[in-house]
């Protein structure tokens, strides 16, 4: 019983010294702007990336097919981590040795290139699913009232498509959130470096607990959200039926990866 | 009847999906306001023949001509050939995120690029001709079947097609909610619309068909006035499969 006790305190001594705490936080939250700015513009960028890589999986021309494949394959096969070395460290010393000093990144320039070039393969894996899981007939209907096959995408599939990525879009932004730590590698200034520094000043791990705290804090919401989404979704695609709309199938979609698994449903190709 | 238009000729039309050998040389003509009513049991062929006439499948022999063009020609712009083409499919294929009248007007909007203004009032018209005028600001999910099969021929008449294509329009609905769209169907030829129904409803064929057409495993196995083959079919196959649906 005193051992646990022993051991409590050593916890609380090392992990939630309140002294630290009071310091931390405002520290840490001062760090917002630029994790939001990785956000934003990450979001921004993956989101379009994706939705294009997904379009050209899906497109007649094989060398598009062919480069979006290898493209989302590369990049979910490659550990984020070395994505930003790669892009901060290995272009900053191509651009050195080269001369073309345009290669060598501000650190949160790489880590936005970096969010963005890997969140872009999973978007585009969401968006393919999504795309795929509405009836092929919709597409059909497109066509034979003379809408090209940009018309029927622009104004048929890929509206009721988007209304079936929310929720897994959803998903990867709380893993964005978390994954935004990772550029705590290359030195950007954001929460996790500025926790770890404060780690090194003080000589204890409390500013690392402060950071969960901020991290869980803000995902929480978001995880509720996509929950909230997924059941509505779910309510709402019985209906959709007789349409020969949705499948119904999309409510599975919950990651990237288990949006991969998904059978398809498609073959929207005309 | 000689001296009207051919609309729609299939010459020698072969289609296979992989192996499978789906039609197998089916010769058609279908002349200006003709009624060309299809049967034949379930696998026949007749959506393939159907959606082969608009290019939503390619043929690997034979040949499409659609008012005089070529579909099968690789020069020929099949958009612009499926614009004189309605199509209506056995489960409707609404655009379920638009309301009926968006619906209606999405494709001479996009397509024909005339001013909403314009289109907002043959879309109006159309769903006053189909009876749903007071359904305009409904979605397809709160329609029954038989209404949303009424926008959808709405749908397909706003482009102001030479012809129509009806894939068992009726096959989904309810029995009580058949009649609705029988009778739009059925104004539409009183109208002179030229039209391709497969169909099982043989009043209905019987009634407004001009031709009868009896398919079987990828091909035309007779042909004639629809009261004639179903009082009289000629070929055994015929026989049985109109003792069945009778
Ligand atoms: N997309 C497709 N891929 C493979 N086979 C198909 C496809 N569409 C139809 N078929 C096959 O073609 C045959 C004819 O189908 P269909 O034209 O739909 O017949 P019907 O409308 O007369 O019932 C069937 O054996 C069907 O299984
Ligand atoms: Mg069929």
């Amino acid at each position: 019983m005193e051992s646990l006790l022993n051991g409590f305190e050593a916890f609380q001594r090392y992990y939630l010294n309140w002294q630290i705490i009071q310091e931390t936080l405002p520290l840490l939250l001062r760090t917002l702007p630029i994790v939001g700015e990785l956000l934003i513009l990450s979001m921004f960028f993956s989101f379009f990336m994706g939705l294009v890589l997904s379009l050209m999986r899906l497109s007649h021309f094989r060398v598009f097919r062919w480069f979006a494949g290898a493209y989302v394959d590369f990049f979910r096969g490659l550990p984020l981590l070395l994505n930003f070395v790669f892009v901060y460290s290995g272009l900053a010393i191509v651009g050195a040795a080269s001369g073309l000093r345009f290669l060598i990144l501000p650190s949160v320039v790489a880590a936005v290139l970096s969010l963005s070039t890997t969140y872009a393969a999973y978007s585009a894996e969401v968006f393919r699913a999504g795309i795929e899981s509405i009836h092929r007939g919709q597409m059909e209907a497109a066509r034979s009232l003379g809408m090209t096959y940009g018309q029927s995408m622009r104004y048929v599939v890929l509206p009721q498509a988007i209304k079936v990525v929310i929720p897994p879009l959803t998903n990867e932004f709380i893993a964005l959130i978390k994954d935004t730590s990772l550029a705590s590698v290359i030195s950007v200034q954001e929460l996790l470096f500025t926790a770890k520094e404060k780690m090194g000043v003080v000589a204890n791990p409390t500013p690392l607990m402060v950071a969960a705290f901020v991290y869980v804090l803000f995902t929480i919401p978001l995880i509720r959200l996509a929950a909230r989404l997924e059941k509505k979704r779910e309510g709402g695609s019985k209906g959709d039926k007789t349409t020969g709309g949705s499948t119904g199938k999309t409510s599975a979609l919950i990651s990237a990866d288990i949006a991969a698994q998904l059978p398809k449903g498609g073959g929207i190709q005309l | 009847m000689s001296t009207a238009p051919t609309m729609i000729e299939l010459q020698g039309v072969h289609k296979s999906y992989g192996q499978l050998e789906v039609l197998r040389g089916i010769d058609l003509q279908v002349t200006k306001s003709e009624v060309v009513v299809v049967i034949g049991p379930s696998g026949s062929g007749k959506s393939t023949m159907l959606r082969c006439m608009n290019a939503l499948e390619p043929i690997q022999q034979g040949k499409i001509i659609i008012e005089g063009i070529d579909l099968t020609d690789s020069h020929t712009n099949v958009n612009k050939v499926r614009e004189k083409i309605g199509m209506v499919f056995q489960s409707f294929n609404l655009f379920p995120h638009k309301t009926a009248l968006e619906n209606v007007m999405l494709a001479p909007l996009k397509v024909q690029k005339k001013s909403r203004k314009e289109v907002e009032t043959i879309a109006r018209d159309l769903l006053v001709t189909v009876g749903l005028s007071e359904k305009a600001d409904s979605h397809p999910d709160q329609l029954s079947g038989g209404q949303q099969q009424r926008v959808a021929i709405a749908r397909a008449l706003a482009m102001q097609p030479d012809m129509m294509l009806f894939d068992e329009v009726t096959s989904a609905l309810d029995p009580e909610l058949v009649a609705e769209v029988l009778n739009v169907m059925k104004d539409l030829a009183l109208g002179g619309m030229t039209m391709v129904v497969v169909t099982h409803e043989m009043g209905f064929a019987r009634e407004v068909g001009t031709r009868m057409i009896f398919m079987d495993e990828g091909v035309i196995v007779e042909e004639s006035d629809p009261r004639e083959m179903i009082a009289n079919p000629k070929e055994e196959r015929t026989k049985k499969f109109l003792g069945m649906v009778l």
